[in-house]
């Protein structure tokens, strides 16, 4: 039947009036049949019906088309369903009978409502949720830029001016929902992601590389103006307050915590930039009590420790400074220091396996250096005081206390939290030593004394006063000495000074620093013999020191000291300050004889060749010696232009040699003492273990301040014996060869 | 060429010119100092006895002191006079 009254249409397509009528007639009768018999369609029908479709579009007519088909629905609306409904309504007076037949009319009016949404929801485009969510989001845009946005702005979605409509349009959409009570099933999960993700998104964002700046309450604020409200103009009337509030905590909870995981990951950053980024580092710790994430903050911070800092390339005063501004971060961070203990383990670890460490130590400590230590060291003295009156401290201060962290382990009671924030001595405890550090610092001073002679002793003793409190006066007594040495020698030798000039004989000025040798570091020992002119001054000076104090004599350490010379030449004069002694004495000679023979040279001054070869590198570079043929070496009193070339490309000798004896040698030499112990016991003992050895050695040997011997380092040292065939070693024990 | 030196710096440490290294009462070097002292040289001299022997001065007084019926010296026991050459 459909397919002869379709045909019959195509007909009477142009009949004018009529043809609305036969059309109208026409769909009502495919309704009619898709409801009755939706699937019993023949295939060929259903390509006639499409066909018709076809030709409908090319005629133009869908507008009309469809405004009967809605007519259509309309009327299907008022003639069916509507009538289904309250025909259930009669009109009795019975009460319980109009009770049932109300219930009635609503259930059969919510099956139609029902039937409605399922067939809405069960036809839902597979990528409505990308739609939905693009929508919200444009949405969400237009709330947040709606208190900034200038009119001249274009609108980013529909790309026109001042006259945007793009909002009107969002707010007219979600409240059509809302009405339709779509907006729960078919917006809500997409609505909270894409809140989540902006959220996300914005925190990201705005924290982005600035660390000198808190965020928190900016940012709670923004979530209150933006995103609250723009929930609140979506929900009108239909959500409660109390529910919106709820979701409310639900966001802010969410923000704390990617908050704190952006500034987790930034956490390395942040401890290097300490002192500007103190209220990232506050925001951090307000944000660690609200959200669970410290395992996750100890776990990240030591990730990117290993990655960052604990490799070969990183320098270890660079290493320092961050362990220093780590410290001082995590006090910021987590009073208790539970969280500093963890954090810096490896890094503890990783420095104990550098060699110069304690090097680096001492010297950041008295040089004003990147990592101001030294600005630590005299807050220190504070410290050191608060010390001796810790219980007033501690009443005061109750209201302020802590309980430990929940993480913190009760059976190891967390440190003493004043030990825990002194820097210092957990600098000097990385080594677990305070000898060591000392002993360092000992060498470091005695090299600054000796090879800058214009060294500023003030200074140095204050830094020695503030080290005193910290380290006691035992530990740092031997460096007291060292500092008066110097005092002292700067005024025995005014006094010489005055009478050698008085009695005449001064040709050449003779300083000179007067050490206790028994309080210095080893010295290196180098042979060197000056000219004679400054030789035979120096016996003058040393008669003149026993006239003043009797009963004394001086031992020079020739290779050491400085020397300031003028070198007059025919064409120029040349001002030098702080040449060595032996490059002052190679000169002197050169003086004396244009032209030396290496070995010759070598001879007189009994240095060897190879040393004294780069020695006169020295003058080389400074244009007065020339090697003229090899080992020759000849004076050059006017500088000849041509030579200059090649002459630059001689290597100036580093001159930053110590004056000390490296602490290896020290050691060696330590060790070397031992000795004598070792053989004493087995010629009378026979044959010892290590570790009886160690005990003995301990009990007798290992006395002053710098005399320690670990069990490791014994055997080592036992084992090197062995290997020189003075010791025989059999089962455990040490034996001595027989000879 | 004239090289004129206009300071020369030397480095030396003084000693004792004594025909011992370390004081015979506290066995410490004559460089160092006495066990009460804290500075050597100066403020820990060292005295000789016409014996020949010598200490510090510190530590001969407080062994002087000890020795109530007549003050010998603890090396040779002979009676212990200063000599102040």
């Amino acid at each position: 039947m459909s397919g002869r009254q379709l045909k019959r249409k195509t007909t009477i397509k142009q009949s004018g009036d009529e043809s609305d009528k036969i059309a109208n007639s026409s769909y009502v009768t495919i309704i009619n049949n898709s409801e009755s018999k939706p699937v019993s369609t023949d295939v060929l029908g259903r390509n006639e019906f499409y066909q018709v479709i076809e030709i409908i579009k090319k005629l133009n007519l869908m507008d009309t088309i469809h405004d009967l088909i809605i007519k259509n629905v309309e009327k299907y609306v008022c003639n069916t369903v509507v009538v289904e409904c309250w025909m259930c309504i009669t009109g009795s007076n019975s009460e319980a009978e109009n009770f049932q037949n109300f219930h009635k009319a609503m259930v059969t009016l919510y099956n139609y409502y029902l039937l409605l949404l399922s067939a809405l929801l069960s036809q839902l485009p597979l990528d409505y949720k990308k739609s939905v969510r693009h929508f919200y989001e444009v949405g969400l845009k237009y709330e947040e830029n709606r208190g900034t946005e200038s009119s001249d702005e274009l609108c980013s979605n529909c790309g026109s001016n001042s006259n945007c409509i793009c909002a009107q349009y969002f707010y007219e959409a979600n409240s059509i929902l809302l009405e339709l009570g779509l907006l729960e099933p078919l917006a809500s999960q997409i609505l909270t992601t894409t809140i989540y993700d902006y959220i996300e998104n914005h925190v990201e964002t705005t924290c982005k590389d600035r660390f000198d700046v808190s965020f928190l309450t900016p940012l709670q604020k923004w979530l209150e103006d933006v995103i609250i409200k723009w929930l609140r103009k979506i929900y009108t009337c239909d959500y409660s307050n109390k529910e919106i509030s709820k979701f409310n905590k639900k966001l802010i909870n969410f923000m704390y915590e990617i908050y704190t995981k952006v500034r987790i990951n930034q956490l390395f950053g942040i401890i290097i930039e300490y002192p500007d980024s103190i209220s990232a580092l506050q925001d951090l710790k307000t944000c660690l009590s609200k959200t669970d994430l410290r395992p996750y903050l100890t776990r990240k911070l030591q990730k990117s420790m290993e990655t960052r800092l604990l490799h070969t390339g990183v320098s270890t005063p660079d290493i320092l400074t961050a362990y220093v501004a780590t410290i001082r971060s995590m006090r910021v961070l987590d009073p208790s220091g539970l969280l500093l203990g963890t954090i810096t383990q490896p890094i503890h670890q990783y420095l104990r396996s550098r060699d110069d460490t304690v090097r680096c130590v001492v010297s950041s400590l008295t040089e004003e250096g990147p990592s101001d230590l030294a600005d630590e060291l005299i807050k220190g003295e504070a410290l050191q005081t608060d010390e001796n009156t810790p219980s007033d401290d501690e009443e005061i201060n109750w209201e302020n206390w802590l309980p430990d962290p929940v993480d913190a382990d009760p059976n190891k009671p967390l440190a003493n939290n004043r030990r825990t924030s002194d820097i210092i001595s957990m600098l000097v405890n990385v080594y677990g030593s305070r000898e060591l550090f000392v002993n360092e610092y000992r060498t470091l001073l005695a090299d600054r004394l000796l090879t800058s002679l214009t060294c500023d002793t003030e200074r140095e003793i204050r830094y020695l006063e503030l080290l005193k409190l910290r380290f006691g006066d035992a530990q740092l007594h031997y460096c007291e000495v060292m500092l008066k040495d110097i005092v002292d020698s700067k005024r025995i030798t005014q006094n010489i000074k005055h009478d050698l000039s008085s009695s005449g004989e001064n040709d050449i000025p003779i300083s000179s620093m007067i050490l206790s040798a028994q309080f210095w570091p080893a010295f290196k020992e180098e042979k060197c013999e000056l000219h004679p002119n400054v030789d035979e001054q120096m016996k003058k000076y040393t008669a003149c020191f026993e006239t003043l104090k009797g009963n004394r004599t001086l031992y020079w350490k020739k290779h050491l000291g400085l020397v300031d010379l003028d070198i007059e030449l025919p064409d120029r004069t040349m001002n030098l300050y702080s040449v060595t002694p032996i490059h002052a004495t190679i000169i002197l000679h050169f003086q004396d004889k244009s032209q030396w023979h290496l070995d010759e040279l070598s001879r007189i001054m009994q240095v060897p060749p190879t040393v004294l070869r780069r020695k006169i590198g020295f003058w080389e570079s400074q244009y007065l010696i020339t090697q003229v043929s090899p080992d020759i070496f000849q004076l050059v009193e006017i500088s000849a232009k041509g030579n200059l070339n090649v002459l630059r490309e001689i290597i100036v000798e580093d001159e930053s040699e110590s004056a000390m004896a490296s602490t290896q040698d020290q050691r060696e030499e330590e060790l070397q003492t031992f000795w004598s112990y070792v053989t004493g016991m087995l010629m009378n003992l026979d044959s010892l273990p290590l570790e009886r050895i160690h005990q003995v050695l301990k009990m007798f040997a290992f006395q002053g301040p710098t005399t320690e011997c670990s069990l490791q380092e014994l055997k080592h040292f036992l084992d090197r014996k062995v290997r020189e065939h003075q010791l025989v070693y059999s089962n455990g024990y040490y034996k001595l060869p027989k000879s | 060429m004239k090289v004129i030196i206009k300071n020369w710096t030397g480095v030396a440490t003084w000693k004792w010119i004594a025909n011992d290294d370390n004081c015979g009462i506290c066995r410490m070097p004559f460089d160092g100092c006495c066990p009460d002292c804290k500075l050597p040289g100066d403020d820990c001299p060292l005295v000789w006895g016409e014996c020949s022997h010598c200490f510090h001065m510190h530590c001969i007084m407080k062994w002087l002191q000890s020795q109530q019926v007549n003050q010998q010296c603890p090396m040779c026991r002979q009676e212990w006079k200063f000599n102040n050459k």
